[in-house]
């Protein structure tokens, strides 16, 4: 790739994150995730801020009566961004999806598609400008959530991360932009592969509910330990070893719900988040290196998804008609 | 470069499904020249246009545009040319000069708002520079489609159909530019239209295409002397497309 192939490519990106953010469905979009996350975490923080209080309370009274020994605190204040995470699995792939749909639309309405396309611009060019543009606008989106999620639990909630939460959270923010644009190149691929975009972009949100919602819904209906509230074995008092024992008579069955579940990548994509946002209580005593090891199966899914959707994308800006044929002779 | 022709034609085919569009096209126009693309709806010209700017892939025969070939060697072409589609849109939510400072980036022109600007200017609309595009008429988005087509300062500019959407006003002053880019840059022109008047007072060539077929090509003053009795160029167009190849003076 050369530099005036990179150039081209910056242009197109630039181009891309301009036209998106002037989109009123888009902004509109944008307005409901920013609205959901604030609520989500502002209400979760000021929890937070009385079990703060609590404990702090707990402290002073220790230390007065000469304990020195104090249990450790529990809380987990990255945690309270748990629904902002769930807002961008759902909300987030929805504009994620949406975002691919309008740049295909966009074209195709301004006609604009001849006109780049008798430059010097290849169509892997065109894909990798749009791709980037977007994850460029994508990234901004995940940024502001989260520096007003960090914010809100500092400011409202009365406790900061720390240096190593804020590492754990960068991560799990970065794969949500990889997350993300995996959803835009579906949209992009549904939108381009069909005559009307807006086809595209009901087969493209089709797809996001399949993997994002009723996939992920299924393994969890068909979990037997999900059937009653707090769990099945436990109300049945059975240890781990007799769940076990139990489980391994229905093999076939919960073979088949685990894959039913493994097939969603927004699944890994909610256990990744969840593990490096403290959200999981198991994980909690892990460092970044100990929580890589429990949880790299799901980033491998995540990274894996999107590279194929990103593959599908170019492919059919590739193989998109510049000219509707027989349109105009 | 400047011993190939500006265009090149040979035994170029198109088909849409199995309908033929182009059948056997052969045809050169040299560097400098106007040429008047003629030939009713649906006779291919459009198609001839695509291809001849690489948006679409011939079925058969090849062609080239400043010697380089319109499948293999695109990218080539694509720094060539200039082309102006029949019905220009562009970025409604850009201004004038957003979009052509975007179309000059992708074509690599140095200092591309000025350039944007300089166009404007040149085409004597700078007024509409500052301007939505998505608030023009017609014929503002057509000049402004113009600008776009010659920024880069293309060897061979393509125009399909660019007097639509022109006022009478607009389409005098499409004919100067296309003669001012014609003799200041040595611009070749490949322009499709219907407008017979037009073309008399422009070009320098003209090719008839019907039903997919090349039926004549020739220069203005030659077609004039050729036919002696019909009085103006749309007659003789009439005389040319009702006949057939072998009946032709």
């Amino acid at each position: 790739m050369n530099s005036t192939s990179i150039s081209r490519i910056r242009t197109l990106a630039a181009h891309e994150y301009r036209a998106a953010v002037r989109s009123r469905i888009l902004l509109t979009l944008l307005g409901i995730l920013a609205v959901a996350t604030i609520a989500s975490v502002y209400v979760a923080s000021v929890a937070h801020r009385s079990q703060v209080a609590d404990y702090r309370a707990y402290k002073d009274a220790a230390s007065a009566s000469g304990l020195d020994r104090i249990a450790p605190s529990n809380l987990a204040p990255m945690s309270l961004l748990r629904g902002a995470f769930e807002y961008l699995q759902i909300i987030g792939a929805v504009i994620a999806v949406s975002l691919g749909y309008l740049t295909v639309q966009r074209e195709r309405t301004n006609r604009t598609l001849p006109l780049l396309r008798s430059r010097p611009v290849t169509a892997g060019e065109q894909a990798t400008g749009g791709l980037l543009g977007a994850a460029a606008l994508l990234a901004t989106i995940v940024a502001i959530t989260a520096i007003t999620g960090v914010i809100c639990i500092g400011v409202i909630g009365n406790d900061w991360v720390t240096p190593s939460e804020l590492l754990q959270l960068a991560l799990a923010y970065l794969v949500s932009i990889v997350y993300m644009t995996g959803f835009y190149a579906l949209g992009v691929f549904c939108s381009v592969r069909s005559r009307h975009a807006v086809n595209g972009l009901i087969a493209a949100l089709c797809v996001l509910v399949l993997f994002v919602l009723v996939t992920p819904q299924i393994g969890d209906t068909l979990d037997a330990d999900n059937q009653i509230p707090g769990g099945l074995f436990k109300a049945l008092g059975m240890n781990r070893a007799d769940e076990t024992t139990i489980l391994n008579h229905f093999n076939v069955y919960e073979t088949l719900r685990t894959r039913i579940e493994w097939i969603s990548f927004s699944q890994h994509y909610q256990r990744f988040v969840f593990a490096m946002a403290d959200v999981k209580e198991r994980y909690r005593p892990l460092g970044l290196g100990g929580l890589m090891t429990k949880v790299w199966t799901d980033l491998a899914w995540v990274f894996a998804a999107p590279a194929a959707l990103i593959a599908l994308q170019r492919r059919a800006v590739r193989t998109q008609p510049t000219m509707q044929e027989g349109a105009t002779s | 470069m400047a011993t190939s022709p500006a265009i090149e034609m040979q035994a170029l085919e198109h088909r849409y499904n199995s309908d033929p569009v182009l059948r056997s096209i052969d045809l050169t126009i040299e560097h400098g020249e106007i040429f008047g693309f003629l030939g009713h709806n649906g006779a291919g010209k459009t198609t001839a246009v695509n291809i001849l700017t690489t948006l679409i892939t011939p079925t058969g025969g090849n062609a080239r545009v400043c010697g380089f070939d319109v499948v293999r060697e695109r990218a080539e072409v694509t720094r060539c040319i200039g082309y102006l589609p029949s019905e220009v849109r562009m970025y409604p939510h850009l201004t004038a000069v957003e979009n052509l400072e975007f179309f000059a980036r992708l074509s690599g022109v140095e200092q591309p708002r000025k350039a944007a600007r300089d166009t404007l200017d040149y085409l004597e609309c700078a007024d509409l520079g500052d301007l939505r595009v998505g608030t023009f008429s017609s014929g503002m988005r057509q000049r402004v489609g113009i600008a776009q087509a010659i920024l880069h300062q293309p060897r061979v500019l393509f125009l399909d159909e660019p007097t639509t959407g022109l006022d009478p006003m607009g389409v005098r002053q499409l004919r100067e530019t296309i003669l001012r880019l014609n003799a200041d840059l040595q611009m070749t022109v490949f322009m499709n239209t219907h407008l017979l008047s037009e073309v008399a007072k422009v070009c320098t060539t003209i090719g008839v295409l019907s039903h997919g077929e090349l039926i004549y090509k020739d220069s203005i003053e030659a077609t004039v002397a050729r036919f002696p009795d019909e009085a103006t160029l749309e007659d003789i167009y009439a005389r040319v497309d009702a006949a057939t190849v072998g009946d032709l003076p």
